[in-house]
This record gives C-alpha cells, sequence and structure tokens, in this order.
C-alpha cells in the first residue's frame, strides 16, 4: 500500500492503522480432572461420590503451583468461564480493515534511520489528500527533529476525523540532512479508500395534525455497528418524540435488570433498524405559514461506536415532508340526497369557499371528461357548465348542482372540476364520490 | 474393543490414588502437566500394542488422553478419526453395568465426559463451524436430561457434576459465539447464566467486556461497578475460585479497561502496573499495559514490558497470545517477536 522512490535514503517510514484494539478468544481444550479421569456417571456410585474429590482436587492443586512452572494451568479449567477463551487480552489488528466516513483515522508513524550514519534536522510533516483537499496533520517545520541515530527512531501519532468519501492518502514527507551534509527530501504515499458504512431510508406519512417519520438505517459495513444515539433534530417550528415499541419482555429477573439492558445492535453487512418518530408543528397558527412547495423536517443525528467503542458520527441530509398544496380554493359536498331514482335529476350541494386574502373568479364549475373513467354513469342534468360569480377574500358560498344517474347500483361522481376563469387555473377535481342508484 | 477380562483383585480402596482409576495413570497425568503431549501418543500406542489395557474404561481413558494431545499438538484430523473409532457414545458397550464382574453396583456411562467436549469442538478447528455448533447445542440438551434423570433419582453429587458441565457448555457456547462476533447471541447466553445466580465476579466481568467490545461502554461500565461492589461486599459466591489477589486484579482491570476506552491510556498504565505489583504472572495485565504504552507513543517501553514478561515468566507468557504490532517484522524484531502459540507448539524467535 506504500510507494517511495527507489534510492539511497537514509530514512524510512513505516505505518500503522492504530484503531482500538480487540479481545482475543479463543476458546481451548480445557478439561475439568473428572471429566478426564473418569467415566461421567461415576458419580451416581455413592463410593466414589465420597472418595474421588479428595484425589481431584489434590490433581487440580498440584497443576497451579506456580513456582513448578507447569502446563498444568493450560489444559485444566481452573474457573467454568476459562471455557470461554475470553481472558481481556487485548490485540491490535493485524491487518488495516475498513475505514468509513464518519470515523477518526488515527495511524502510528515510525521513520527509522536504516543507514549506519547519523541523521540531523528533520522536517517531518504529514498530510491527507483527498479528492477536494489537502489536509495537514503534521508539521514539525518549527521545531525540526535534531537527530535519529543509527538504526534510530522517531514516532508519532495522528489523527484525522474522515469526512469524505473515497480515495484518500497519507502523505508522509521528511526533508533531512545526511551523512555527507546533502540535503535529502523523501516522500511516502499510504494509500487508503473510505466508504459509506450505512443508509438511511426515510418515510413520511401525514395523518391529520401529525407527520410520522419512519427511518430506516441499513449497515454496510463488515462489523455491527452499536447505535449510540439516534437523534431527529426538528426544523424550526417542529417538534419530534421518538416513538418506541412496548417493552415486549415483562420486567426479567431483577438481577438481570440491573446487570444490563438490550444494546441497539445493527447486524454487519445489511442489517436494519427502524426508527419512528412523531412530527407535530409547534404552534398550530404556523399552519397558516405553510408555505408552497417543499416542506423541510429536519435531520437524523447518528453516533455509532464499533469496536471496543470507536466511533462514527454521521448526519443526514434535510428531510423532506410531503409537499403542501397550496389551497385557495376548497370544493366541498355538503349533501347529497338519501334517495337517488334512475334517470331523475337529483341535487347535489356543494360550498366553494377562497382561502386567500384577495378576490378569485369568477369560476365554472364542471365534470371533467377523464377517459380513465370510462364512461360516465352520472352526469350534469342541463347545461354541462355551471358558472358562479366572484368570491372576495375569505369569502364562501353555496350552490347546487344538478345530476343524472344513468345506471342501477353503486356509482361513482367523478371529476367535480372547478376552475378560475379570470387567472385561467383549474383546480384539481374532487375525489369521486359514491352514490347508490335505486330503480323507481 | 478387546474381550473384557475380570479383574482378579478389587483393591479395597479403589480411589485411593490416580493409578487405581486406570493403567498406570499418574504418569499420563505426569506427562500432561508437562506438556509432553508426543510422549503421551507414544506412551498410548505402546500401552495399547504391548496389551496391557484390561478393562473397558482403560481403554477409554487412554482413548481420552490421546485424542486430548492429538488435539492441542493441534493434528485435528487425526483427533478426529481416533474418536470415530469408537461406537456411539451412548452404546451399551460403555456402560458399567454392561460388565456387572468387572463393576459391581456400578451403572451409567462410563465414556469420560471430555470426548463429548472435544467431539464437538473439533468441528470447529476443522473449519465446519456449523456442525460443531449444532453438536455442542445436542450436548447441551442430553446434559439437560441428564440432569433431570439425576434429579430424579436424587443422586445429588451426580447433580452438581452434570450442572457443572452445563455451565461449561454454556462457556463454551459463549465463546464460539464471541469467536463469530455473534453478540445478540452471547449476551442472550451470558444472561441465561447470571439468571441462574451464578453471580460470578468473573462472569460478570466477560459480560462488561463483550459489552464493551460491541461499544456499549455505559453498559460495561454498569457491569464493572458491580464487580467492584461484589469485592467491597466480600462477595465470593463459591462459584469463583478467585483469591483475594486475582479478585483484586480483576478489579483493577476493568477499570483499565474503561481508562483504555475513554483514551487515558495513562491511567490505564497506572491500573495495570497494580495488578503487576500484586501478581507478576498477570499476563493480561502486562499485555495490556505494553498495549497502552503504544498508544502513547512509547513502542520502545512497550517492547520492554513484553520482554520482562518472558524473562520472568517463560512457559505462562508463551501460553498467551501476546499482542504484535502489525509493523513489518522487521520493526521490532530487534528486540523480541512472540508468535501465537497453539498449546504444545510454543516458540519464541530471537
Amino acid at each position: 500500500m506504500s510507494t517511495a522512490p527507489q534510492g539511497t535514503h537514509s530514512l524510512a517510514f513505516r505505518v500503522m492503522r492504530l484503531c482500538k484494539p480487540s479481545f482475543h478468544v479463543d476458546p481451548p481444550f480445557r478439561v475439568d480432572p473428572a471429566d478426564l479421569f473418569v467415566g461421567e456417571d461415576i458419580f451416581d456410585d455413592p463410593l466414589a461420590a465420597a472418595n474421588l474429590p479428595p484425589l481431584l482436587s489434590t490433581q487440580l492443586s498440584k497443576s497451579t503451583d506456580s513456582s513448578d512452572l507447569t502446563y498444568g494451568n493450560r489444559f485444566f479449567l481452573h474457573h467454568p468461564s476459562d471455557a470461554m477463551g475470553f481472558s481481556g487480552l487485548l490485540l491490535l489488528p493485524q491487518s488495516f480493515g475498513a475505514i468509513y466516513l464518519g470515523e477518526t483515522f488515527c495511524s502510528y508513524i515510525s521513520i527509522n534511520n536504516n543507514s549506519n550514519f547519523e541523521v540531523r534536522d528533520i522536517i517531518i510533516k504529514a498530510e491527507i489528500q483527498t479528492e477536494r483537499q489537502r489536509i495537514l496533520l503534521l508539521d514539525t517545520t518549527k521545531s525540526p527533529v535534531e537527530s535519529v541515530r543509527a538504526g534510530g527512531r522517531y514516532d508519532f501519532i495522528v489523527e484525522h476525523d474522515v469526512k469524505e468519501l473515497g480515495a484518500h492518502t497519507l502523505i508522509c514527507t521528511a526533508l533531512y540532512v545526511d551523512n555527507d551534509g546533502e540535503r535529502k527530501y523523501l516522500p511516502q504515499f499510504f494509500k487508503f479508500v473510505v466508504a459509506n458504512p450505512l443508509s438511511v431510508r426515510t418515510k413520511v406519512r401525514t395523518v391529520k395534525e401529525t407527520t410520522y417519520l419512519e427511518a430506516c438505517i441499513e449497515n454496510h459495513t463488515k462489523t455491527n455497528l452499536y447505535m449510540d444515539q439516534v437523534e431527529f433534530e426538528p426544523a424550526p417550528h417542529w417538534s419530534a418524540t421518538v416513538l418506541k415499541a412496548d417493552e415486549v419482555h415483562p420486567a426479567d429477573n431483577s438481577s438481570t435488570e440491573e446487570v444490563f439492558k438490550a444494546p441497539i445492535l445493527i447486524r454487519s453487512g445489511g442489517g436494519i433498524h427502524n426508527y419512528l418518530y412523531q412530527l407535530k408543528l409547534a404552534s398550530p397558527d404556523s399552519a397558516q405559514m405553510k408555505v408552497e412547495g417543499t416542506n423541510i423536517l429536519g435531520k437524523l443525528q447518528i453516533t455509532w461506536r464499533t469496536n471496543l467503542g470507536e466511533p462514527g458520527r454521521l448526519q443526514t441530509q434535510q428531510i423532506l415532508g410531503t409537499p403542501i398544496s397550496r389551497k385557495e380554493i376548497e370544493l366541498q359536498v355538503l349533501k347529497i340526497p338519501s334517495l337517488i331514482n334512475l334517470d331523475k335529476s337529483f341535487s347535489v350541494h356543494l360550498n366553494l369557499t377562497n382561502h386567500t386574502d384577495r378576490e378569485l373568479g369568477p369560476f365554472e364549475v364542471w365534470l371533467s371528461q377523464n377517459s380513465v373513467h370510462g364512461e360516465k354513469n352520472v352526469v350534469i342534468n342541463g347545461f354541462q357548465t355551471m358558472v358562479l360569480p366572484q368570491l372576495g377574500a375569505f369569502g364562501s358560498s353555496d350552490f347546487h348542482l344538478n345530476l343524472i344517474a344513468t345506471k342501477l347500483g353503486v356509482q361513482k361522481i367523478s371529476g367535480i372540476t372547478v376552475s378560475d376563469t379570470r387567472e385561467k387555473k383549474t383546480f384539481d377535481p374532487l375525489p369521486d364520490v359514491e352514490i347508490f342508484v335505486e330503480s323507481g | 474393543m478387546d474381550e473384557p477380562t475380570p479383574a482378579t483383585d478389587r483393591p479395597t480402596n479403589q480411589f485411593g490414588s490416580l493409578n487405581n482409576l486406570a493403567h498406570e495413570l499418574a504418569s499420563l497425568e505426569d506427562l500432561a502437566i508437562r506438556g509432553s503431549w508426543r510422549s503421551i501418543i507414544d506412551k498410548v500406542s505402546r500401552t495399547r500394542s504391548l496389551n496391557l489395557l484390561t478393562s473397558p474404561h482403560d481403554h477409554l481413558i487412554y482413548l481420552s488422553y490421546n485424542v486430548l494431545a492429538l488435539s492441542k499438538l493441534s493434528r485435528f484430523a487425526d483427533a478426529s478419526s481416533e474418536i470415530d473409532t469408537l461406537d456411539d457414545f451412548n452404546s451399551h458397550y460403555y456402560k458399567y453395568e454392561t460388565y456387572p464382574q468387572l463393576y459391581p453396583n456400578r451403572s451409567g456411562s462410563m465414556i469420560p465426559f471430555s470426548l463429548r467436549f472435544i467431539h464437538a469442538q473439533l468441528p470447529m478447528k476443522l473449519e465446519n463451524r456449523q456442525e460443531g455448533l449444532d453438536r455442542f447445542y445436542l450436548l447441551l440438551k442430553f446434559i439437560r436430561e441428564k440432569i433431570k434423570e439425576k434429579e430424579s433419582d436424587n443422586l445429588h453429587d451426580s447433580v452438581k457434576t452434570w450442572k457443572r458441565r452445563e455451565n461449561f457448555v454454556l462457556n463454551c457456547l459463549i465463546g464460539h459465539h464471541l469467536g463469530d462476533k455473534e453478540f445478540n447471541v452471547c449476551l442472550d447466553l451470558i444472561k441465561d447464566l447470571i439468571n441462574r445466580d451464578y453471580l460470578d465476579p468473573v462472569l460478570v466481568s466477560k459480560l462488561g467486556c463483550i459489552q464493551m467490545q460491541i461499544g456499549d461502554i455505559e453498559g460495561a461500565k454498569v457491569s464493572f461497578n458491580r464487580v467492584e461492589m461484589m469485592l467491597n461486599e466480600g462477595k465470593n459466591d463459591g462459584y469463583s475460585f478467585l483469591s483475594e489477589v486475582q479478585f483484586r486484579n480483576l478489579v483493577n482491570r476493568n477499570k483499565a479497561l474503561v481508562y483504555l476506552v475513554g483514551k487515558d491510556y495513562v491511567s490505564a498504565v497506572r491500573e495495570y502496573e497494580e495488578c503487576i505489583e500484586r501478581d507478576h504472572t498477570d499476563v493480561v495485565a502486562i499485555n495490556n499495559k505494553a498495549l497502552c504504552l503504544m498508544y502513547l507513543r512509547d513502542l520502545s517501553d512497550s517492547i520492554k514490558v513484553l520482554e520482562k514478561a518472558l524473562e520472568r515468566i517463560p512457559t505462562i507468557a508463551l501460553d498467551e497470545t501476546l499482542f504484535v504490532p502489525g509493523f513489518e517484522v522487521r520493526l521490532i524484531a530487534e528486540i523480541v517477536q512472540v508468535l501465537i502459540s497453539k498449546d504444545g507448539r510454543d516458540f519464541a524467535r530471537l
């Protein structure tokens, strides 16, 4: 992964990623003496039950005598949990591993003097080069390292919060004076790629006054992600509460209650977890201030932890709600007669309201010839277009539409549409209304 | 197996020494304590060829030692073949009551339990994890049935033994799931153990470590605080086998982990030093201290700590895997590189 020019350099960089260590796990071949010296059911025999234990415990204590430097403690179990092979011993990862957006890249850098002579006045620099920028991590220009003896070493640790995806290069450079008094320049490059650790899919649903936001987090990494904090930061005028499922298990044994509560752990390589938020507009008045077009709800802040608490942090883009259509004109059906007969005219009582602060209209109302519905079984009786006068600011007027049904049974009144003839604006038709047509 | 021959003289004390339990068992055991696994294989082979094993239980115990030795030498395929020479473990051939002249008044299975355990563990080492897990879970079921059986027969000592084995297998399972990072299963299994009142500071500490591994730092702190409380209350449940020194070291090591995770390596080192002062054979403290020194950019001291450990306690240190910085070998080869030891094949390169 490193490229260095072939040359007669006295110095060389060695780099090791210094992420958090991991616990060593290796279930061993270790047994209890009672499981090796005798048959498994021997304790059924009261004679054995009485006489064996002293013999067995002598064997066990013999093997733990540390002055003996025995290997006995390597195949006898001294504690039942020895079988787990998990002693708390920590290990550094043996390979670079994957690095993800939102994590912190930490590296141990060692510059070695491989030559037989001292090297002086070393100016060391470490930088990260991404597609967009070059970030300085370390610069000893102001206080150069005085010297590194033959076979000696100078070490340092650098850290960088990863905020970009794609190719990254750790550039280590050393400017030094070698034994011949020559000034030499050594650049070395260590490449790595940053990937996206998770994706967030959102769904927004509005039910009356409340908006629900469902966020699904998917883990694309190779390790499990412990969700430390997932918080929704609402946009101004919005408030959010997270909704959690009721506890499925009743309060467990008190000892376990004290010991831990189940963590949210998203499985590696495609595991998901869903979060549900209930959002409300902070004040009902602001409903009047609804802006046409997009509706920004807020964003999700995610903090996760991996190995031994190694943190990662990401924030989503602004999450949008359903666009609010500007309701200037509202058309409503107020009353439909309960008895509708075939081929007999019936009257539908409607209301038209102007929600704006200016005069609108005049208007035309008709049944749109929407080909999706096919043949219409309910049509206007008489003039196909009804004309309505202008409406003042916030004004409203009632009117009647005469309709006639041409078929029996359950039918739909569909496509009642109103348009503003002055502004030449047609509004969305009313949703279908079902009626029942009887004979007679 | 050969025709069993009835023993002519039944010793009055059948359990006085190891040799009463099986032919030359003391010598086998001695070899095992010294880690001379190859010698064990030789002895078993010699003893068999000289037809010195007269009873069925002798054959089984020798086979168990053979299988254990092969496993320790990482000769897993050979160990597996050796076990395959047996019939089904539950066959009547391996029951005491099948040979009433040899084992008067005794009934039940004479299979050493370690054989069942090794039989379950071997597939794991032979890259057949699913088979291994299946065998462990079947073994767990078998043990639980045994416990019920013994309880109904009021065989209290047996019940105790089989419960210990249940605990053992649960711990094995946790270890295997841990190795495969199936942390939710581990947490469930440990919860199961703790629910059975195995309020064991070692177990609760391991729970804390697992919580820490997955990143649940707050959960880990709760577990570790619990352990410290147990120390202060003088609670050492009898399951624990911990000496005072070991218990204190456990608490210090737990504290050190919390510091380490918070990147306070200086305090972590201090905690580990307290452990080492109390018990210079605490390999975990030694290893982890060296690791912290590395994070403090102090590679030289880190290496010194490991060196010192090897000097004072060669066998114990070699038993564990001491961390190896991921540098190219040349960087620290000037000192010592300790490689992962598979028990029985330990070596250090200078």
